[in-house]
């Protein structure tokens, strides 16, 4: 792709300010500069423009003129992302659906409603809320991330341990295809014909196209809830507890391990009830009919205390409860408490695997040096470490992206997956190997190849790029052209 | 073409600063992205600049010199209301208010605008906020301006549209001054109703006491009712946190210094604030004068006196007898009482031990309504969407009066409901709870 | 088909596992006989036998247990038909893990004894599970009554092998519960009908046994009524896992004909769980449906669930057409009505089914003269599939003879989505070797 030149981006930035409107493109360096990495900062890239389309028709005539331009474009929604899965790895157009965040229709009836992708998921539970509704799939980042970014990548959370991850709830969709053409993949009833292209479509990782408004299931609140924590001395009982609460044949809505070092910090960040003193707690959520649910709650707990439970408390009220889930859902930033940056790995393993597999990664990561903290949907043997760095200390970062790299191998060696939830993105590319052979990566490609022939839409995502980026590694400090200039100085 | 690099590339080593200002606290955001919809100005445009991780970036990437003051990042920074709602979301602990608050000190250094802004700025923040006596002469006058008729006349002739700068929004915001005699302070001691449970010295504030003098008779009234000997220390000045706020670095410091002096004076337990800034801000003074060795622990001890109103009497229960106050009302937390001080349930509670008293809940009752300090005079279009948003909340309620605790909120939220011809009242806290024990009559 | 062809699959998979001339009639559908049946035992036997028919441009034809060899427009060219039998093994059940992994060939029923011996199913239930192999549901997107809580294939379904167009062998998915590495080939393999690649492994999520099942059915006078009874069930705290909704004709071949009255309906909902919570379920339901035109509900054996799911289509002496109909949820009873009456002015019946909950519908259609006439059922389903795009819907033919199937496409018009189907179709198998032209958009 060629560097646009200054005259060029200016007149480009006029044609895309006549399609979307003044006030709808951003060029200026300093104001594409916040838009150079998502929730995961080891990556950053930036963009040549970045443009606020209020319509399908806004984004098809966007995506009409990256394609005339030969311009890379991606789709972004609030960032939240931890694979760098909506950076423009190649410059282009970045397509910022934020403020395409409405809810057009809700038929409660059919238990269905239809949003537009900017919509911040938690927020689709709240408008259906005093109906008695709600969206299922709950990802920790439901207070700021959107539906848009859940679709691509096919985002979980807790409680998809009972309910099924986005895929599972999303019937239709209306997306621009890479050549900017309107389609609709899917629609609002159950059976779609043919083959199933909104399932291919949801967790690709904006590679397909870019959805414009989405159909998705809601569900009634369950009649009734309760939460259990289970508190252990020893983490490895704690795994032990998750394969025994299975075996028992319950499937509880939620089922949550967070360790000691992240009990520390989401008790710093908002005092949320975890003993501190504890090497691991479980988190588990019970939730549908009244009746019977004080008996499946005693089965747990039976579960709990046989695999070493030293404590189990149930939550006494709706804000006990709440607070127990701001702590579990705000995990990830609460350690900013404890470390000034981390890296959140996302592997999953089949659930008896995991006393093995969460040795295997304290040993990985006190190898190189580093800190882990783990919290994660134990239920669905959902891993997430959370390897915690400076990155202001040198070789710290190269330190963590090997350290990922041999967690990833761990998790693919027990016959797991390197994401879970949280998509390849830039990321895993070079992990794709890992899991996948030739064969399924050419297929793969086939298949991207009938959406994005060109392969303008989100280049550099999800397929492994020649060199990994273990080997590729930092790039020495150069100054800012600011700096250079004169413009601004270091402290 | 550009291709992703791990962040190390650029990160330099030592500790974060903006000349002298320390933002180090930019280190503590991981970029999670959960303060994203918390944000009124992110929510209302959708712009990461306009975000609270977006801003902290710029703050961050200005510290390390990958930026330089543009007039971009200048827009930005200034159109962040302040209100710390990302603050009460963040997990990570950034202290965003202390970031914002350098960043603006950085805009006055590099780019303090031209001549008429740094005027407009030094007649507010140096001469009459700084000078209690200054202040009245400018309320006395304001007073003139909107009885004489001359207001009207500039309003109806469209001589308004002839000021320059953002003073027609400053015009049309200009609170109706009451009369000389509702300017007066509360009296310089109200004895406590018995038993006594502490001495306390009240804040009568600048804007305030001249807008809203009868609130701070009130405050007394109802402090004495509960217990408190009220003592009002002379010669009282502003706080300083507009000064902060604005970027006003230097002159905050001094005034938090007078402050701090004038209520040395009076041997009280607990310094009382019915304002929401100045209470947030006064807590701070702390770490506002960290560096100044002569007043760093007077200045940790005097803020660990300080109490919002609400705080305070919430920590018993009301004193009776309560009469009857039949109304249904909503509560809007101001920002610096909610987010800055992390007061949220103790007003309800209050409200919730008045007789015939019915409390609904406002629809994202923690959201800036706009006021922000002097935002709505800086930045009127963002504070009139976010006060259209508040003032529809406000009537999906249904109820008759909104309840508050800050002035600025109390002008901006009333000035809404005009425009919107609803005859829902605005009142501050202690205006109620006032009328609960029988008024100032 | 040329010797040579025929040699070297005997080559590949043994030559008792290719069969030829008269040995074929099992596999003749609608009057058309395949070239060759061939049984490969291994994934990489099917992988030699499709890339050899890949080679020589025969269409292949992957055959599970033939229970919907009838499905989908008849094939423009014979060629092979690629038989799964052999390949029935259930190769991998870990117990904790809740996940199974299983050859394609192994029919449903052998699946579900060996699960259930260790407390656990897949949570599908297609009819004909004796018949009916994994691959071949899979293929199909086959689902019974319990989709009404459990969800269908594509729902369970966390890992295939499928054997592509040029014989190479693929993975999608994986072998845990939760993944989002690389895109979702499973979702691509569900339903496409054999025209993408052989299913020849699936890994599949399973579920606990439910400790306690009830089947209740509740007599309605007037089909109208279970409308607002369904309604109101799905916006109660009521957990059904199926509800299905039969018209007299369809209650009475699921052997309940005692229970609808004649012009009436029949509404099955099922609960698992806990004793103490499907009891608590079923006087629920009790307690709901009376005010609603719903009479006394009775409790069903257990023997009623295989039945339910094949109600409508057998349900007639005389079947002409079968139609599926997906639909808004809230319009079932509407189009089952709407339906009926539209047959009835033609002189033809009908027999209706629904997993009512999930706006699948199944209709039988016959006539009285015989031979069929074939203008009125052609009439009819026409006029059927505009009834369900109205409503934002649409329907496919299931199963009716070629004269019918001349007139009536079998798959209804996808819209431009097609257009993506067609490029994804061409991009897996350029040659068009897989099931050519069965499938929707021509594919």
């Amino acid at each position: 792709m060629a560097t646009l030149t200054d005259s060029r981006k200016r007149e480009l930035r006029r044609e895309l300010e006549t399609l979307v409107g003044p006030g709808a493109v951003l060029s200026d360096p300093d104001e594409l500069l916040v838009y150079e990495s998502d929730g995961l900062t080891l990556f950053r890239a930036l963009a040549d423009f970045v443009v606020f389309p209020t319509s399908a028709e806004h984004v098809s005539a966007i995506v009409k003129l990256a394609h005339r331009e030969r311009l890379p474009f991606v789709a972004r929604g609030a960032g939240t992302g931890l694979s760098g899965g909506c950076l423009p790895a190649e410059g282009g157009v970045v397509i910022s659906l934020m403020r395409m965040n409405r809810v057009l229709e809700v038929d409660y009836a059919n238990q269905i409603a239809v949003v537009e992708p900017g919509l911040v998921n938690l927020h689709l539970s709240w408008n259906v809320g005093p109906r008695g509704y709600y969206y299922a799939p709950d990802p920790s980042s439901q207070q700021a991330c959107t539906i848009g970014g859940n679709i691509a990548n096919n985002s979980g959370g807790p409680h998809t341990l009972k309910y099924g991850v986005t895929t599972n709830h999303v019937l239709g969709l209306q997306v621009v295809m890479p050549d900017g053409e309107i389609v609709w993949l899917g629609d609002r009833t159950r059976d779609a014909q043919g083959y199933d292209l909104a399932g291919v479509f949801v967790g690709s990782e904006g590679t397909f196209g870019i959805a414009t408004q989405i159909v998705v299931r809601i569900l009634k609140k369950p009649q009734a809830v309760k939460t259990v924590l289970a508190v252990f001395d020893q983490i490895d009982s704690a795994s032990a507890a998750v394969s025994a609460v299975i075996a028992r044949g319950l499937v509880p809505a939620a089922m949550e391990m967070i360790d000691h070092l992240t009990i520390q910090a989401v008790e710093d960040a908002f005092n949320c009830g975890y003993p501190r003193d504890a090497d691991a707690a479980l988190l588990i959520e019970l939730d549908g009919l009244a009746v019977g649910m004080e008996a499946q709650a005693e089965r747990i707990v039976e579960a709990c205390r046989d695999a070493g439970a030293r404590e189990t408390r149930t939550a006494k009220s709706e804000a006990e409860r709440q607070l127990l889930w701001k702590g579990r859902k705000s995990a990830f930033g609460a350690y900013g408490r404890v470390s000034p940056a981390y890296m959140v790995m996302d592997g999953v393993i089949p659930r008896t695997k995991l006393p093995y597999v969460l040795s295997r990664v304290n040993e990985i990561v006190a190898a190189h040096g580093l800190r882990v903290g783990n919290v994660f949907h134990a239920g669905d043997g959902n891993l997430h470490p959370n390897i915690l760095y400076d990155p202001r200390k040198p070789g710290e970062e190269e330190r963590v992206v090997a350290a990922g790299a041999e967690i990833m191998k761990v998790c693919a060696a027990v016959g797991g997956s390197i994401s879970g939830e949280h998509g390849i993105g830039l990321e895993k590319a070079d992990f794709m190997p890992f899991i996948f052979s030739a064969a399924d990566l050419s297929l793969m490609q086939r298949l991207k190849s009938a959406f994005n022939p060109t392969g303008l839409c989100n280049p550099g995502k999800i397929f492994p790029t020649k060199k990994s980026c273990v080997e590729v590694g930092p790039v020495a400090y150069r100054p800012h052209a600011i700096e250079e200039k004169g413009l601004a100085q270091r402290f | 073409m550009t291709t992703p690099t791990p962040t190390s590339a650029l990160a330099p080593v030592g500790p974060l600063s903006l000349h002298g200002l320390s933002v180090e606290g930019v280190n503590q955001c991981v970029h999670c992205g959960l303060c994203l919809a918390y944000c009124p100005t992110f929510s209302e445009l959708g712009t990461e600049m306009d975000s609270p991780r977006g801003r902290i970036f710029t703050i961050k990437s200005l510290a390390e010199g990958r930026m330089a003051l543009s007039d971009s990042a200048v827009r930005h920074l200034s159109l962040c209301l302040d209100c710390r709602a990302c603050e009460t979301v963040c997990p990570a602990g950034v202290p965003y208010g202390r970031l914002i608050e350098a960043a603006k000190a950085e805009i006055e250094r590099q780019k303090p605008g031209a001549l008429s802004r740094r005027l407009f700025r030094w007649l507010n923040f140096g001469l009459l906020l700084g000078h209690p006596r200054l202040l009245a002469l400018a309320a006395a006058g304001a007073r003139l301006y909107q009885t004489s008729g001359l207001q009207r006349l500039v309003r109806t002739s469209g001589l308004v549209r002839l000021l320059p700068g953002t003073l027609p929004a400053w015009e049309a915001l200009l609170p109706p001054v009451p009369s000389k005699a509702d300017r007066v302070a509360p009296p310089r001691t109200t004895l406590a109703a018995p038993p006594r449970r502490a001495r306390v010295a009240l804040l009568t504030g600048c804007i305030q006491a001249v807008v809203f003098g009868a609130h701070n008779r009130a405050t007394a009234r109802v402090l004495a009712r509960n217990g408190c000997d009220v003592l009002v220390p002379e010669g009282q000045g502003c706080c300083g946190a507009l000064n902060a706020h604005g970027g006003d670095h230097a002159r905050a410091q001094a005034m938090a210094r007078e402050t701090i002096e004038t209520f040395e004076a009076v041997p009280a337990d607990f310094v009382i604030v019915n304002t929401s800034g100045c209470g947030a801000h006064m807590k701070a003074y702390g770490h506002l004068l960290a560096d100044d060795p002569a007043y760093a622990e007077r200045a940790k001890r005097f803020a660990a006196t300080v109490r919002d109103v609400a705080e305070f009497l919430a920590q018993e229960p009301l004193r009776g007898p309560l009469q009857a106050v039949t109304l249904t009302c909503t509560y809007h937390d101001p920002c610096h009482v909610v987010h800055g001080q992390k007061i949220k349930s103790e007003p309800r509670r209050l409200l919730a031990q008045i007789p015939g008293l019915r409390v609904v809940e406002l629809p994202e009752s923690d959201w800036c309504c706009g006021s922000a300090g002097i935002y709505n005079l800086t930045q009127p279009e963002m504070a009139t969407r976010l006060l259209h948003r508040k003032v529809g909340h406000v009537l999906e309620t249904g109820a008759e009066a909104v309840v508050t605790a800050n002035p600025g909120c109390i002008l901006q939220i009333q000035a809404g409901l005009g425009a919107h011809q609803s005859g829902v009242r605005v009142l501050h806290l202690v205006e109620i709870l006032d009328r609960a024990y029988g008024g100032g009559a | 088909m040329p010797d040579a062809l025929r040699e070297k699959l005997s080559a590949a998979v043994g030559p008792a596992n290719v069969l030829t001339g008269i040995e074929l009639s099992p596999y003749v559908v609608e009057g058309r006989t395949p070239e060759a049946a061939v049984f490969p035992g291994s994934i990489d036997e099917v992988a030699a036998v499709v890339g050899l028919a890949a080679e020589a441009g025969v269409p292949v034809t992957p055959w599970g247990g033939g229970a919907a060899a009838s499905v989908g427009t008849p094939a423009a060219r014979a060629g092979l038909v690629l038989g799964l039998r052999r390949m029935s093994r259930l190769l991998e059940h870990e117990p904790g893990d809740l996940t199974a992994t299983v050859e394609a060939g192994i029919t449903i029923g052998a699946f579900q004894t060996a699960l259930r011996s260790r407390g656990q199913w897949m949570s599908l239930d297609p009819a004909d599970a004796e018949r009916a192999t994994v691959g071949g549901v899979l293929a199909t997107n086959a689902s019974g009554p319990r989709r009404h809580l459990y969800g269908t294939a594509r729902d369970l379904l966390i890992g295939v092998t499928v054997v592509t167009a040029d014989g190479a062998v693929v993975r999608g998915g994986g072998k845990v519960v939760k993944n989002v590495a690389g895109y979702d080939l499973p979702k691509l393999f569900v339903g496409s009908y054999g025209t993408l690649g052989v299913i020849v492994e699936a890994t599949v999520k399973l579920r606990p046994l439910p400790d306690h099942e009830q089947l209740q059915a509740v007599p309605f006078e007037r089909l109208k009524d279970t409308g607002v009874a369904v309604k109101a069930m799905m916006g109660s705290d009521l957990i059904p896992s199926a509800i299905e909704l039969l018209d007299a004709a369809a209650a009475s071949s699921a052997g309940l004909a005692g229970d609808a009255p004649p012009g009436g309906a029949l509404l099955v909902v099922g609960f698992d769980g806990p004793r103490e919570q499907v009891e608590w379920q079923c006087a629920e339901l009790a307690r709901l449906i009376a005010p609603l035109g719903g009479r006394q509900a009775r409790p069903l054996e257990a023997e009623a669930w295989p039945r339910l799911a094949a109600a409508a289509s057998t349900a007639l002496p005389a079947t002409a057409a079968v139609m599926t109909f997906s639909v808004l949820p809230s319009l079932v009873a509407e189009t089952m009505d709407q339906g009926a009456g539209i047959a009835r002015a033609r002189g033809l019946h009908t027999a209706w089914a629904a997993h009512a909950g999930v706006g699948a519908v199944r209709a039988a259609l016959a006539s009285d003269a015989a031979p069929h006439e074939p203008d009125a059922i052609v009439t009819v389903l026409g006029e059927w599939r505009e009834m369900a795009r109205a409503g934002g819907g649409h329907a496919t033919l299931e199963w009716a003879p070629l004269a019918v199937k001349s007139r009536v496409p079998v798959w209804d018009d996808p819209g431009a989505a097609g257009r993506v189907m067609q490029r994804i179709k061409a991009q897996l198998d350029p040659g068009n070797i897989l099931n050519p032209g069965r499938f929707i958009a021509g594919i």
